[in-house]
């Protein structure tokens, strides 16, 4: 039995085709055009099916790749390390409490600069309850791994192809996240891109492996006498990653006519010199809520690691914009903000730009109009940055009230 | 009635939204991306979020707007604007007319007239149309599939694609005799459906979501859980579990108990993954099988199947099949 959407990936495609699917086995195809070696994950609610569709083409002979199944998602991220390391194109995908199960072989594949892949559906830890909806869990750790961040199917398709050309020409792993059941389950329209466009985005570039002609040792111990050495190596290294993403993104739309920057950008000279700042998801809620309310913009946040804060000054001090609405779908139960909102606060240190931090959409529940608008409202009337910096929206209080809102 | 001209004008500026009902296997998921294809302008399909199994119900969504940042939202849908219902004993099972604004469309696969189905929804301010999809999916198709079928009636009430576009979307996913038969019952379809126009126009300029609706008010606040994530069976403060769920819906076979065959064995009590082999104490200090829990039980028939004396049987569930073939490929 076959994924029935999987069927287009059976044979070449020649031509852009318009068609309609979910995003994760949108991933699933997108990862099939640039040919992996090996594929090692761990199924976990929602992003099972890009595993699922991925074996399928394995399964149906259109691709020449180990599909290696193991036992959880620690031997996945180790397993798709190593097998990195030796030179094979690898992708894995994980979520929530799988990321987390992750992290022990997580800054590994940052340390040993290997150019891997790794789809998350977002999804909330399970604390104080268990949820498989959407929360932005991957913001709370941070080993290094590029990050870009998807706001639709077509996005995190393209988003599926961008890695392998990022991670390959910055050797450094790339994470790629959509919203999990949000954009994950979703059926939405998308252009493909010919497998003969993504052989040549993605050619196979020479680098350090694993191999017996040459042996070493790979992750070895060392004495004080080498560590800081080698974290400093990797800090600098890092530096020009954000080139090396630019650059991906502007190769990707000469040859698809799809143009990505690292924050994009939507009626930001507007009247009230306020926006909105976000990721994910949410980005589509708002242009859609901003089609009837034109005095407010939106600044979208799509390479979230390495964090663009030089991008971002210029685009705020461009503008003249004064206020920004930041909405999060993480929480910081022990700091003064959330950790996007930590990042784009010391993006703004030297602005003074004023700025309060929502946090929405915790487990799934649904981000609206309702949130943008009291969002807006209150943010009216913020004046300087003292007290609380942070406040939940959309949040029960009692039976009959919400949570900093007048109804 | 909608006409052609007014929809598109509509289109334009606004979204028009779409509901499913249907039962997990009867593909109402797929009904809803044959929308989303064959629809000109730009479409977005969401299903109800969690988990589906075969038979339990489930929803999906449908948005569609020639306006491309109408779209883009990724917000549930709140007020459908046509609702299609593929299983008519969703009718009392699930509320399946949340959210439709005055003047909205009920579309229901049965047999029954409009003025029975008025009644079950206690709705008289939306349309009705009905059609026979099951009677013509059995016909043509030669199995109990309805999904497609239920689009006919749409476009003919909706107008929203031609049945040249939902053809192409077809032909797309199907290959060449599935696909033929199922654009001849669409057609049939279209034909047959039965329309009972109460003469308003859904406002389509209209957002019938109601605040903060997504919050769901009503149920305990962050004040009310004073032990977050902990709650005791005694205290009944999370109305969410298994044991809400009917599953007994699912299933489409009926589980029988003999109590004059029946040792008390309870090897039956054991195997239920669901609880739904009910005991009770008896004055003897024993404890005594009494029946089959029907609200959770779904006919799995493993009690069935583990009987050493043949005291449980099943039977076909009377009314309408509760729940169709897996579609080839599945969902």
């Amino acid at each position: 039995m076959s994924v029935e959407p999987m069927k287009l990936f059976f044979k070449e495609i020649k031509e852009p085709i318009e068609t309609a699917m979910i995003g994760n086995y949108a991933v699933a195809g997108g990862v099939t055009q640039t040919d992996p070696d090996v594929i090692c994950a761990f199924p976990i609610t929602p992003q099972t099916q890009s595993v699922e569709g991925l074996s399928d083409v394995v399964h149906q002979g259109r691709l020449k790749a180990a599909f290696v199944n193991v036992e959880s998602e620690l031997a996945a991220i180790s397993y798709s390390t190593a097998a990195c390391a030796a030179g094979a194109r690898t992708f894995t995908a994980t979520a929530s409490q799988g990321y987390l199960l992750m992290s022990e072989a997580l800054p590994m594949a940052v340390g040993w600069r290997v150019p891997l892949t790794m789809m998350i559906s977002a999804r909330a830890f399970n604390a104080p309850n268990l949820s498989i909806w959407n929360s932005w869990e991957f913001v709370i750790t941070d080993y290094g791994w590029n990050c870009i961040v998807s706001e639709n199917v077509q996005e995190t398709y393209d988003a599926a192809i961008l890695s392998v050309m990022m991670s390959d020409n910055s050797l450094f792993p790339t994470m790629f996240v959509h919203d999990g059941f949000i954009i994950s389950h979703s059926v939405q329209k998308l252009w493909l891109i010919p497998d003969e466009v993504v052989r040549k985005l993605t050619p196979r570039i020479p680098r350090h492996t694993i191999t017996t002609e040459r042996p070493g040792v790979w992750g070895g111990i060392v004495t004080p006498g080498f560590f800081m050495e080698g974290r400093m190596g990797l800090d600098i290294a890092k530096k020009s990653v954000l080139d090396v993403m630019k650059n991906s993104f502007a190769e990707f739309g000469k040859a698809t006519g799809r143009h990505y920057k690292l924050i994009e950008t939507y009626n930001l000279d507007n009247s009230s010199k306020t926006a909105f700042i976000t990721m994910g998801s949410m980005c589509g809620n708002i242009i859609s809520w901003m089609t009837k309310n034109k005095d407010i913009g939106l600044i979208k946040i799509r390479a979230y690691r390495p964090f663009p804060y030089e991008e971002l000054q210029k685009i705020v001090q461009e503008h003249n914009i004064e206020k920004l609405i930041i909405f999060e779908k993480s929480d910081a139960l022990n700091n003064l903000l959330p950790p996007f909102s930590t990042s784009i606060a010391t993006a703004l240190y030297p602005l003074k730009t004023l700025f309060r931090c929502f946090i929405v959409g915790l487990g799934g529940r649904d981000v609206t109009r309702d949130e943008f608008s009291v969002a807006k409202k209150k943010m009216e009337s913020v004046n300087d940055m003292k007290g609380q910096l942070y406040m939940y929206l959309g949040v029960r209080e009692t039976k009959d009230k919400i949570h900093g809102v007048n109804i | 009635m909608l006409t052609i001209e007014h929809i598109k004008e509509i289109l334009n500026d606004y979204t028009v939204n779409l509901r499913f009902h249907a039962r997990g296997g009867q593909g109402g998921v797929t009904a809803s991306n044959l929308c989303v294809e064959a629809f000109y302008g730009y479409g977005v399909c969401q299903p109800k979020f969690g988990a589906e199994r075969m038979g339990s119900p489930t929803e999906s969504y449908v948005r569609l707007s020639a306006n491309a940042d109408l779209v883009r939202s990724n917000e549930q849908v709140y007020g459908p604007h046509f609702v299609s219902v593929l299983d008519p004993s969703l009718l009392t099972e699930v509320d399946v007319t949340a959210g439709i604004p005055r003047g909205g469309w009920l579309i229901v696969n049965t047999e029954m007239d409009q003025l029975t189905i008025q009644d079950a929804v206690k709705r008289k301010d939306i349309n009705i149309a009905t059609i026979d999809a099951t009677r013509i999916a059995l016909d043509i198709l030669g199995r109990n599939i309805t999904n497609t079928i239920i689009l006919g009636a749409l476009i003919r009430v909706s107008h929203l694609f031609t049945l040249e576009e939902l053809s192409d979307a077809i032909m797309k996913r199907f290959k060449g005799e599935v696909a033929g038969k199922n654009i001849q019952a669409i057609k049939q379809a279209i034909e047959e459906t039965c329309i009972y126009d109460m003469g308003i126009d859904p406002d389509f300029t209209v957002d019938s979501k109601v605040p903060w609706q997504q919050v769901s008010l009503g149920l305990p606040g962050y004040k009310d859980l004073d032990k977050a994530g902990v709650w005791y069976c005694d205290e009944d403060v999370i109305p969410v579990g298994s044991d809400q769920v009917n599953t007994g819906s699912w299933g489409e076979w009926e589980i029988l108990w003999d109590e004059e065959t029946c040792t008390n064995c309870a090897q039956c009590w054991f195997i239920c993954p669901d609880f739904a082999t009910l005991r009770k104490l008896g004055d003897d200090g024993k404890y005594h099988m009494s029946g089959i829990d029907v609200f959770h039980c779904k006919a799995c028939q493993n009690c069935l199947n583990i009987c050493p004396v043949q005291a449980i049987s099943k039977r076909l569930k009377q009314g309408p099949a509760a729940c169709a073939a897996p579609e080839e490929g599945g969902n």
